[in-house]
């Protein structure tokens, strides 16, 4: 049995239909996790001076459950594997809200399961990299920015933000390139993203040397467009 | 004249160790107050209290009739009327010069963009910046970055002006040309002025009164040089001689 470009041709169709559902699935997943990971980034340090003036009376309450709860987050996705959180989010959600009063009927779609990991894993690891961000704005430029008489939104939106995320843009390559290589995790439910696809071929034809390749040199192309496009995003802006 | 500023018994800690002790200190509108003491005589700390970068521990802060900790949600109020200088310029990094200056009245007295860049080039040109509007902060002397950095204070058109040990991290060459401006703006604008330094002659020529400081609390006061020539206690005397070697 040796070297088939054949079945690299043959099998390219149904890979790239895989390769289109991983990417779908990163690029929903990545979306979402910077919407999640900005929220519980600046929620680790909601009410420190990192972001302009301590707050008092109820706020500072409100800051101190914000921080636990965002914290609380971070480590509880941190802390277990995303095939756990897979199977949990695609078996035992459903069965736990089948399991509510008045509910018989819930199914999650294994696609959707799929995006909301990525989504919750990536915010979790996106958040500690938002955090570390904000809290390197060096501390005279917080204050300079204050004592202009700004508002909070406006020092975290105009000053801290824009230099923040300049500096996030490396670590964040970092994140979306295990992102997308987490999706092909989701073959345990099922997804028909390119491992399970590249899986299925395998299991009809033996063929695994050729579609293994295939397989791994799509990830790369798929990477690499990645890493290519915030590397241009990190060209454009200067880092201070 | 009405007093500006005034401290009431103001005490200041960070956990249980109390940096400002029972300060009682005003500033009358269109003073210029020179701050001189030890490092870690609480200085510093004292005219970050006026702005409210530090929130006084108790006691009472008036800034143009607003009181603290009473009003303590108009904050904001008191830095527009209050422009603040650092020892670190603390330029936004990101911003070009104009940008730098601009960006206060822009995004706090909320001006139209043009309007705003208007006040911006005309403060440059005044601080003797006018060709260096587009450069970044980055690309700028220390002595450029600081004369950046106070008209970006009086952008915002503040009825007061802090500085906190301008000249403190300059290259020997480059404190004159912003003591220069320092001057000019207390001279040609009748600007109140708070001013921390180590600049001796900055604080005869243009100080209306001088305080010395030492382990938080005012030690001596009065007209600068009369200050200068007859320190009364040992504190200052040592502190002078420390100085005048300089």
């Amino acid at each position: 049995m040796g070297f088939e470009f054949s079945v690299i041709f043959e099998s390219l169709p149904p890979l790239l239909e895989g390769a289109k559902l991983t990417w779908i699935i990163t690029l929903a997943g990545i979306s979402g996790g910077m919407a999640i990971g900005i929220l519980a980034g600046l929620g680790r340090i909601a009410g420190t001076a990192y972001l302009g003036d301590e707050p008092h009376g109820t706020s500072k309450q409100i800051c101190f459950l914000t921080r636990y709860f965002s914290a609380g987050f971070v480590e509880s996705i941190r802390g277990t594997p995303i095939i756990v959180q897979a199977m949990f989010l695609y078996f035992a959600f459903p069965m736990l809200i089948r399991s509510l009063p008045n509910v018989d009927q819930f199914r999650m779609e294994a696609m959707t399961a799929a995006v909301i990991t990525i989504m919750v894993n990536a915010g979790a690891y996106i958040a500690e990299i938002v955090r570390g961000s904000v809290i390197s704005v060096h501390k005279g430029l917080v204050e300079a920015g204050l004592s202009l008489g700004i508002s909070r939104y406006q020092l975290i939106r105009y000053v801290i933000g824009p230099i923040a995320l300049r500096r996030m843009i490396p670590p964040l390559g970092n994140q979306f390139i295990i992102s997308l290589k987490d999706t092909s995790l989701f073959i345990v439910i099922g997804v028909g993203e390119l491992t399970r696809q590249g899986q299925e071929i395998m299991a009809s034809n033996f063929r695994a040397l050729e579609i293994w390749l295939t397989v791994a040199i799509m990830y790369l192309i798929m990477t690499t467009v990645l890493a290519t496009t915030l590397r241009h995003f990190e060209r454009k802006m200067k880092i201070f | 004249m009405a007093n500006i500023i005034e401290m009431k018994n103001v005490c200041k800690s960070y956990g249980d160790t109390e940096v400002l002790h029972n300060i009682d200190f005003s500033v009358a509108e269109g003073e210029v107050v020179v701050i001189i003491g030890p490092s870690g005589s609480g200085k510093s700390t004292l005219i970050r209290c006026i702005n409210c970068l530090e929130m006084i521990s108790s006691g009472e802060l008036i800034v143009d009739t607003i009181r603290i900790p009473a009003e303590r949600k108009r904050v904001r109020q008191i830095r527009l009327e209050v422009g603040m200088v650092f020892q670190q310029f603390n330029l936004f990094p990101h911003m070009s010069a104009l940008e730098n200056v601009a960006f206060g009245p822009r995004k706090a007295r909320s001006m139209k963009a043009g309007e705003a860049e208007d006040i911006a080039g005309e403060l440059l040109a005044k601080v003797g910046l006018d060709e260096f509007k587009e450069k970044l902060p980055g690309e700028l002397s220390g002595g450029q970055q600081q004369r950046v950095a106070i008209a970006r204070a009086l952008a915002v058109n503040p009825k007061v002006m802090l500085f906190d040990e301008p000249t403190s991290a300059l290259d020997p060459e480059m404190i004159g040309e912003v003591l220069d401006v320092m001057k000019s703006i207390a001279k040609d604008s009748g600007m109140t002025m708070v001013v921390v330094t180590h600049e001796m002659g900055f604080a005869s020529q243009v100080g209306d009164r001088l305080i010395f400081m030492d382990e938080g609390i005012i030690v001596e006061e009065g007209e600068p040089s009369i200050v200068m020539k007859n320190p009364k206690s040992e504190r200052l005397k040592d502190f002078l001689g420390h100085v005048k070697h300089h």
